[in-house]
């Protein structure tokens, strides 16, 4: 197996782009990720697009065939890579064994979502489709709906509260008014939606437990990286990114069948697999980007990765220690909850933000500082699908 | 007219292990035979929430769901009756009922609702 490097990462600003086509937004980021690649007029060998809803929501199919064409990267390899909400990290972790197998040596991930140009009840019927059919979508059952499940047994076991998910509001939509990139750029006030008389109105339950101000937005964008082997990234002269860890599980298709539902095997799983292939622990990673789709897996990812023991997650959120500065860094960019969530775009932004900061470049108020090593978790369905990334900065 | 709950579970054959849905292989020993049961009495709820952000297709101002556990095993998700979570409390007793859950191209959708037990 071949080290695989990441020598080119792009994004456009998340939010509501009517003007922007879904393949539109595509090439922008891929435009974005191959210029800061370097590469010029050279093509790449092969390009995977993560989506999840372009056949649901655009009416569109083999966009990645559409993709090459538009971008003049023709005759190279193209496939289109839909699994769900993890739909980006597993276009990374394709691009990724291409690479260590030693078939390719650069590749394009591009990962986007159009979302906003259905209503939010289209768009919420969208993201139910990955329920189970007979057994939970016909209910109306949604990801929130099985979120504010999983909130409520997870506080009743572990103690969570509102205040330690208050914790992840603040802090993440604090850290999305410092991005560019953010879909939400607007700070929480605590009173405005947690303790005061107006609260219940700006903030109203969404699915109990969880409130609004819990769930991120639903998002139109696009995010892309170019990987290549180490070799073609010591030529560029620059502080690269290699990819030091990696690791994917799965678990069952409905919450009802989990023993424990508040187990994220699936996150325990695929972290112990990164963790172990880059031959790191979880005290060595630098700044982090978890799948906050709602704030209480944040919290949770933040133990099942291992950062905290199980039940401390919350309250070292409100301790601070997750905070730019603190013990953890967790979703500097403002994360899903405030970058926004275009589905398929995500684990591909997770990432470029990481690169962002292990190549040192971002504002200082956003910088971890001298950040070594990243760790990312995008999250599929209800942690049914997850993927976890282990990041190591090279200074040539 | 009282409708018969008309979802089928699953028995591993060779372990025992109760699935629902349907697999093909058995999630715990890989056994591929079953033993078709059906869920038997009343149900324990295991967790529940209000959603007022609803799909499409549910014109309706919010929805009651949660899963529960019936007596012999069984483990799925269902409406439920009630107005507000108020009413409602992990491990309390739910009654089983199939019902009308949606309406898809003009025509009723049946599945598990649950009512409160006192």
């Amino acid at each position: 197996m071949r080290d695989v490097a990441i020598i080119g990462a792009g994004m456009i600003p998340f939010g509501r782009r009517d003007e922007d086509t879904l393949m539109d937004m595509l090439s922008y980021a891929s435009l974005k990720a191959l210029d800061d690649a370097g590469l010029g007029d050279k093509s790449v060998d092969a390009v995977y697009v993560a989506n999840m809803g372009g056949g649901m929501l655009q009416h569109q199919s083999a966009i990645a065939s559409s993709l090459v064409d538009r971008l003049s990267l023709l005759p190279a390899a193209a496939e289109t890579i839909e699994n769900g909400p993890a739909s980006g990290a597993s276009a990374v972790k394709n691009g990724l064994l291409a690479i260590a197998s030693g078939y390719y040596d650069t590749i394009l991930v591009v990962g986007g979502e159009k979302m906003r140009e259905v209503t939010g009840w289209r768009a919420t019927d969208f993201v139910a489709t990955m329920t189970h059919p007979q057994a939970e979508y016909p209910y109306g059952i949604t990801l929130p709906g099985m979120a504010g499940m999983f909130t409520r047994l997870y506080m009743e076991k572990y103690g969570v509260t509102r205040e330690h998910l208050l914790a992840i509001s603040l802090k993440n939509q604090e850290m999305g008014t410092l991005n560019p990139y953010a879909h939400v750029e607007m700070a929480l006030d605590r009173g405005g939606i947690y303790d005061s008389p107006h609260a219940i109105v700006n903030n109203p339950v969404s699915a109990d437990p969880l409130h609004l101000y819990d769930l991120c937005p639903v998002s139109d964008g696009a995010a892309a990286l170019v990987l290549c082997t180490v070799e073609i990234a010591k030529k560029t002269g620059k502080p690269y990114v290699v990819i030091a860890g990696f690791g994917q599980a799965t678990d069952t298709h409905t919450l009802a069948e989990r023993e424990d539902p508040t187990d994220l095997k699936a996150v325990t799983l695929a972290a112990q697999q990164a963790f172990a292939m880059a031959k790191l622990k979880p005290s060595d990673v630098s700044v982090a980007e978890l799948h906050d789709a709602f704030t209480i897996l944040e919290i949770a990812e933040s133990e099942h990765v291992g950062f905290f023991k199980k039940g401390e997650g919350g309250k070292a959120a409100v301790a601070g220690k997750t905070r730019l500065g603190g013990q953890i860094p967790i979703n500097v960019s403002g994360g899903l909850k405030a970058r926004g969530h275009p589905v398929g775009g995500t684990g591909v932004a997770q990432i470029v933000d990481i690169v962002w900061q292990l190549r040192h470049e971002l504002p200082e108020n956003r910088q971890v500082k001298n950040a070594e090593v990243g760790l990312t978790v995008n999250f599929g369905g209800f942690g049914n699908n997850v993927l976890c990334f282990i990041l190591r900065r090279v200074q040539p | 007219m009282k409708k018969e709950i008309a979802i089928t579970a699953y028995k591993c054959k060779k372990c025992g292990k109760i699935h629902y849905p349907f697999h093909d292989r058995c999630l715990d020993c890989k056994g591929r035979e079953f033993e078709k049961i059906k869920p038997e009495g009343n149900a324990k709820l295991l967790t529940f929430t209000t959603i007022f952000n609803l799909p499409w297709g549910f014109d309706q101002r919010y929805l009651v769901i949660g899963v529960v556990e019936f007596e012999n095993k069984v483990k799925a998700m269902g409406q439920i009756k009630a107005d507000s979570v108020d009413q409602l409390k992990i491990g309390m007793k739910v009654k089983p009922t199939w019902e009308p859950v949606r309406v898809q191209y003009g025509e009723d959708v049946y599945g598990l609702k649950f009512e409160p037990m006192k």
